[in-house]
């Protein structure tokens, strides 16, 4: 199912969340207001991704990667963002080990036979987004830890 | 930037709501696959999740309109989605600096077209915006 940008928008009620918490006590946002902040984020997304997407080619590979992100906010001058981003990043992918330490686990517990190919197959999905339609299978593993 | 920036996104009330609700019943349904199965990980899910509080589906989506984007990394898709939060964080104190100005209480959506056009930083959503 093929989505175009119109439709997609983040969730209002995460954004007004966001919103909310930036600002004291006492200060009430518009629905106008909110509703152009969240378009403005979802621009923001389209205008980073086509920035980092950039580097990735530049560096000639096919997969956009986190380096790439920070490249694209020190590109569109969101210097202020690299550290707090850099020091998230670290805490996710500390999280993540720690998933996939749980989960090889659990995988060779269920599987004796096999367990080889299935193993690296589940590593590299879950390295990776795959924006191709044809992998369900790795859109509900992502889901999962999103999740 | 070799790459255009995709059209304006138009959103309606009744395509947020539609988005909402499927962006929760997936959420629930992924909740119920995982905790039969493990309790570890689903620790670890629980402090994973908190570092993200845009969904990271919704963001890959997004990112997926993109025509020369062909994959991206978890980390990048988190990456954003965080920057994201970032961004929001931002505009909306910077917005907040003309409602205080006009001795509002209330941020308005000409607080935001103010600060989008005096800060050099968000001039890449000049015309953007219904």
């Amino acid at each position: 199912m093929a989505e175009r940008p119109e439709d997609l928008n983040l969730p209002n009620a995460v954004i007004g969340r966001i919103i909310k918490e930036a600002l004291p006590d006492g200060v009430n946002v518009s629905k106008e207001a909110r509703r152009a902040i969240s378009q403005a984020a979802s621009v923001f997304v389209l205008y980073a991704t086509s920035c980092a997407n950039n580097f990735a080619m530049k560096a000639k590979r096919k997969t956009l990667n986190a380096g790439d992100v920070l490249a694209a906010m020190e590109e569109m001058e969101f210097e202020r963002f690299l550290e707090p981003l850099r020091e998230a990043l670290e805490v996710y992918k500390k999280g993540q080990k720690g998933k996939k330490v749980s989960e090889q686990r659990r995988k060779d517990k269920e599987q004796k036979t096999d367990s080889e190919n299935d193993k690296s197959r589940e590593d590299e999905e879950e390295e990776e987004e795959h924006m191709e339609e044809e992998e369900p299978e790795a859109e509900n593993e992502a889901e999962e830890e999103e999740n | 930037m070799a790459a255009a920036v995709a059209p304006p996104v138009n959103p309606t009330e009744h395509n947020l709501d539609r988005c909402g609700t499927e962006e929760e019943s997936r959420g629930a349904e992924a909740e119920e696959e995982r905790n039969p199965q493990q309790t570890g990980p689903a620790a670890a899910a629980g402090t994973h999740s908190r570092l993200s509080k845009l969904p990271l589906t919704r963001i890959k989506a997004l990112m997926k309109t993109d025509p020369d984007v062909s994959l991206a990394s978890q980390e990048s898709v988190f990456i954003i989605a965080k920057a994201t939060e970032l961004f929001v964080e931002m505009i909306a104190k910077d917005a907040l600096v003309y409602t205080q100005q006009g001795k509002r209480k209330t941020l308005q959506r000409k607080d935001l077209d103010n600060a989008i056009e005096a800060i050099d930083e968000f001039a890449f959503l000049e015309g953007t915006l219904d």
